[in-house]
């Protein structure tokens, strides 16, 4: 067992803590608010697509286009989101609010992943013959990802 | 879709029933605390400064502001360091725990919002 908030403040008090917590912090969530647009934006719109709207795109040239996208806000995300952490450690690990935002980025991730594995293929058939599983996995995804950054916003207030 | 939407619209309102904390929310404004001391300790960091100070008995938290807000209205580390004598106006946390909110301090003759 691991002790958190020993954990929390050897991060925090870390140099990278210190570096985290000065003038690179306000440009750290900048950019983690750049990679949440690219991210939600594009796997959102996405998952819209998947779900049954917007019928009039086609589904494997939305796909080309956005997943890319989703992927590099992801890329923004994670050590900006790393950066802000290290400089509030010793809170974060004992918030529950950011421990149940960690959890959903899991199962969100676990979710993409799963749905590349499962529908990857089919995609190109999307347009004529949707499949009901693989539209619940998108609307898993875009609850999923919005919860996560409800909650990663709530962190400030909770 | 419309079911779908309005799920979502819940999911990203149900934080809100959690108690707040580094929102000024979490705070009771209508006690104000006047505080003249020392700190003992001062974190100069970001999202927001942090320091503890004896003060009625009690070891506080003190939340301070993010540092390039307090730079820019003209408060430096140096004035608040540890030993140098402080004026605080902020609001206790709600749940009783010993931390204040400061909206001002006063340090080094100056006078800065921290809100």
């Amino acid at each position: 067992m691991i002790d958190l908030s020993a954990f929390g403040d050897a991060v925090q008090s870390s140099p990278l803590g210190v570096w985290a917590g000065g003038e690179i912090y306000p440009i750290a969530n900048l950019v983690h608010l750049l990679g949440l647009v690219m991210l939600v934006g594009g796997i959102g719109i996405l998952d819209l697509r998947l779900i049954g709207m917007f019928r009039r795109i086609p589904t494997e040239a939305l796909a080309a286009a956005l997943t890319p996208i989703a992927i590099a806000g992801l890329l923004f995300m994670i050590p900006s989101g790393a950066t802000m952490f290290a400089s509030d450690a010793s809170t974060l690990v004992n918030s529950w609010t950011f421990q149940t935002k960690l959890m959903l980025i899991g199962l969100a991730l676990a979710n993409a992943i799963a749905f590349r594995f499962i529908w990857q293929k089919r995609i190109g058939q999307w347009d004529v013959n949707p499949p009901i599983w693989g539209r619940v996995m998108a609307a898993v995804s875009i609850l999923l990802w919005l919860s996560v950054a409800a909650l990663g916003r709530w962190i400030a207030y909770s | 879709m419309k079911k779908i939407l309005i799920a979502a619209a819940l999911a990203t309102a149900l934080p809100a029933a959690l108690q707040a904390h580094h929102g000024w929310s979490g705070y009771d404004a209508t006690k104000v605390l006047n505080v003249t001391g020392k700190f003992r300790t001062v974190s100069w960091s970001n999202p927001h400064g942090t320091a503890t100070i004896d003060w009625k008995g009690k070891r506080w938290n003190v939340i301070l502001a993010p540092t390039g807000r307090m730079e820019a209205r003209g408060l430096t580390q140096a004035m608040i360091a540890p030993g140098k004598p402080v004026k605080l106006v902020g609001y206790p946390r709600i749940d009783g725990t010993a931390e204040m909110r400061i909206e001002r301090v006063t340090a080094g003759g100056k006078t800065v919002e921290l809100r």
